[in-house]
């Protein structure tokens, strides 16, 4: 195989494929490498660690075809290290390959293609709609961050996606907070829920170009395709809770506050606050305010206040502060509202007049 | 020879023979990489279903393994005649969880769980649901038509009002006929459900896969029915969606807040359906069965209750099983907080914000209501006359006032043709001490009582 580009198209490609590849050694040594592969469809880049993969075409041409596979992390730091325009030849021959530009010329050992794994494309039995890049990702990168990080339970380390009469809703939740973002669809999309794995969709999500994408969803994979390129995913297939129950209908008290206000009082709140990363956060109805405080037995004790609207009665929840900071730069609007439900039980976020984010919390043990 | 002493058909020494052998045909690597997580689910009529983790297992061991795999089964015994990939539930694989103690509280989550295949909520099932004498006929119905479904009562057709249990009978038949009938499929949803998706189908131009899908059911659980109200559209689909299952001897449930006769606005043919085969309603639970669902409740939640805190939650939250559910989450929830179950008095003062708002209602209105229930004059209670069938209801009527709408002993007295207070306390705690006893006198209590909302 003979092919020749230009540099930055393939510094491009290879740093956006690479992290498709599989980053541990422990397994099978050509997932940890690109496949390039020249041919009558022109030259296409493909990765996949098993959970996730993806194959891209590029342009450049080719002087005789054929398929190498070269290790991720090598390719990825060669081509980072091209400066200036000019062409790259990437020359197949035997156990080798060697890539040259004007001036360098580097020679890679190979890994075997046949061992290298199919990529599974869905056909779509479930469902296939397209949809705008840029609203599938805002749907996976708003609520990502609240779905857990272990997997021992694999429905709460994924991200739900579900659309229904026109709106498509994601949520993620790792039990002591829930996410939800809906949006509403402009084309027909059909009904579906499915449950990828987060880290599946972060990767995916920022990936995909913002322009139009189609969809695919099976029983146990998902893809999306756009003009140059395709990625899937497994699903997982175990059920996801029925979380819209556990959100909250009748409130005791709600407080309207300046994201702006919020935002630094939680921030010096959090440098008292103790090992449990607690804040206290009560919602005073008489002195119309929200006050914060944190005591942390070896730095010292904190207060601060912040004005607020309040609707019901005083009320006094202790939370981790990480979770109410997490969600704040995902609200659009200026004011939320945070509306409690009793002692004990979860704080819903909201931003004011924006019905598309819901964000609950649970407090922490008194 | 290794094979000769195998138990055959046990899969796992099968799996684990075949595991042996594929170690020697390839490389470490791909071993670890593509074996470590696969097994063999099941053997059926000849042929060996393996179970792998995902679809990029699954093409893979089709292209790459298929013939080895085919090779060394073979070679254990001819009755195998192929494999097939299954991809195994991700819960199958999943270790056993570990709890740790966290500052923080977990949402609920683990009660919400639901099959996505068949939309049923495992945590509903014959085990939690209490039978008492309001439901008995409802769950004997049930029984009845998971025994032989599709024949015996077809459509089972099940209603009361809201918070009755309804959802849980019905999820609970979902659950059992698939633990009986692991081959067969089910399918729980809402009307509300049914007619979204059959309005999505024809906007997306999808109109004959959503006739299919419904038309592959073996039980098809819809709950909600009265919500199909002047849905013309939606309710046509379901006729025809009923006469297709119904001719093929599949078991349909329906359920409602209110009879077939009574669902307003609803086409005749599909009104006529749903009363063709068993028709059974689930009344309001008695005393004793709203004890039992307290106990079952806490004890399900791992609390245990004083008999009197039980008793006085069953007694005192009038209206659906719902609200007494959510009384007995209030419970949990101050329990876990504090670490000990509230006693009696707590109990008392946390049930106040959940009782409803008292009603306020003419003293004349209670007395129409009451004479017309006992077929006696309306001035008769006003009077001062003592004969037996004027007694009765004019203490009804006063417990009545007293208990439900808190008007004062007094004023009770002075709207009643003057009696003095005394009288109407003596009225009020008689009638209290008997309805306890008399069933008659509390089923005409409650019969007034819905005469009266």
């Amino acid at each position: 195989m003979v092919i020749s580009l230009e540099k930055k198209e393939l510094g491009d490609a290879v740093s956006r494929v690479s992290r498709f590849a599989q980053r541990t050694a422990t397994s099978l040594p050509v997932l940890g490498g690109i496949v390039i592969l020249a041919g009558d469809d022109g030259i296409k880049l493909r990765a996949t660690n098993l959970e996730t993969g993806i194959d891209i075409k590029i342009t450049g041409t080719i002087k005789d075809a054929g398929v190498v596979v070269l290790p991720a992390q090598v390719l990825k730091e060669t081509s980072a290290s091209f400066t200036g325009a000019g062409a790259v030849t990437i020359e197949h021959a035997g156990e080798t390959a060697v890539i040259s530009t004007s001036g360098a010329k580097s020679t890679l050992r190979t890994l075997p293609y046949e061992d290298f794994p199919t990529l599974p494309i869905p056909e779509g039995s479930k469902a296939k709609f397209a949809i705008a890049g840029s609203i599938l990702k805002s749907l996976i990168l708003s609520v990502a961050p609240c779905a857990s990080v272990s997997t021992i339970r694999p429905e709460l380390a994924s991200i739900f996606i579900k659309a229904e009469g026109g709106v498509i809703t994601s949520a993620a939740t790792d039990s002591f907070r829930l996410i939800e973002k809906k949006v509403t669809s402009s084309g027909s999309i059909p009904p579906f829920t499915m449950l990828i794995p987060a880290k599946n969709a972060v990767e995916l999500a920022q990936t995909i170009p913002d322009d139009e994408v189609t969809v695919l969803v099976d029983e146990h994979q998902c893809a999306v395709m756009w003009k140059d390129g395709v990625i899937t995913s497994r699903l997982v297939t175990v059920s996801y809770p029925d979380y819209q129950q556990i959100i909250p209908k009748t409130f005791v008290s709600e407080a309207t506050l300046l994201r702006k206000d919020f935002d630094p009082a939680l921030r010096l709140t959090s440098v008292f606050s103790d090992s449990f990363q607690k804040v206290k956060l009560k919602f005073d109805a008489a002195g119309k305010r929200v006050v914060l405080d944190a005591r942390n037995a070896d730095v010292g004790t904190t207060a601060e206040s912040i004005p607020a609207a309040i609707n019901g009665e005083s009320i006094e929840l202790a939370f981790n502060y990480r979770y109410l900071q997490a969600p704040l730069s995902l609200f659009t609007t200026e004011n939320i509202s945070l509306s409690a439900s009793g002692i004990g039980r979860a704080l819903v976020m909201r931003g004011v007049g924006d019905s598309s984010l819901l964000y609950l919390v649970m407090p922490m043990n008194q | 020879m290794l094979e000769s002493v195998m138990n055959k058909s046990d899969p796992r020494e099968l799996w684990e023979y075949v595991l042996t052998q594929v170690e020697l045909s390839i490389s470490p690597a791909n071993f670890n990489t593509w074996f470590r997580e696969s097994s063999i689910v099941k053997i059926e009529d000849g042929i060996v279903y393996v179970g792998v983790p995902s679809q990029f297992f699954r093409d893979w061991y089709q292209k790459k393994f298929h013939t080895l795999l085919l090779k060394i089964i073979r070679g254990v015994s001819f009755e195998y005649r192929n494999i097939e990939y299954l991809i195994v539930k991700d819960d199958r694989r999943k270790p056993k969880e570990v709890r740790r103690d966290r500052p923080n509280t977990e949402l609920p989550l683990d009660e919400f769980y639901i099959n996505k295949s068949d939309n049923l909520n495992p945590r509903y099932t014959f085990d939690t649901f209490v039978i008492g004498a309001f439901n008995e006929l409802a769950h004997t119905a049930a029984q009845a038509a998971i025994k032989r479904p599709g024949i015996t009562y077809n459509p089972l057709f099940i209603y009361g009002e809201t918070g009755r249990g309804k959802t849980h009978l019905i999820q609970a038949i979902g659950n059992h006929f698939k633990k009986m009938y692991p081959n067969r499929k089910v399918f729980y949803l809402t009307s509300e459900r049914f007619g979204n998706d059959y309005t999505d189908s024809i906007q997306a131009g999808t109109a004959n896969r959503f006739k299919e899908k419904y038309r592959q059911y073996d039980l098809l659980i819809m709950d909600d029915v009265q919500f199909l109200t002047k849905r013309e559209k939606t309710q046509e689909e379901l006729f025809h969606l009923f006469n297709s299952l119904h001719d093929n001897n599949k078991q349909i449930i329906f359920s409602s807040d209110r009879p077939p006769q009574a669902i307003p606005d609803i086409a005749d043919r599909l009104r006529g359906r749903f009363s063709s085969g068993m028709t059974v309603d689930i009344g309001e639970p008695d005393t004793e069965s709203r004890i039992a669902i307290v106990r079952k409740k806490a004890a399900h939640h791992g609390i245990h209750l004083d008999d009197s805190v039980i008793e006085y939650i069953a007694t005192s939250v009038s209206g659906s099983i719902r609200e007494l559910e959510g009384v007995i989450n209030s419970v949990v929830c101050h329990t876990q907080v504090k670490g000990i179950p509230p006693d009696l008095a707590e109990v008392r003062q946390s049930l106040r914000t959940f009782s409803r708002p008292t009603k306020t209602v003419s003293v004349k209105h209670v007395v129409s209501k009451v004479a017309e229930f006992y077929g006696i004059d309306e001035e008769s209670i006003y009077e001062k006359t003592r004969r037996r069938e004027v007694v009765r209801p004019r203490q009804v009527i006063m417990y009545l006032l007293r208990e439900d709408f808190s008007v004062s002993y007094p004023t009770i007295g002075s709207k009643l043709g003057g009696r003095d207070h005394t009288t109407v306390i003596h009225s009020c705690e008689k009638v209290k001490r008997e309805v306890i006893e008399d069933a008659e006198l509390a089923k005409e209590i409650s019969d007034i009582r819905g005469l009266l909302v």
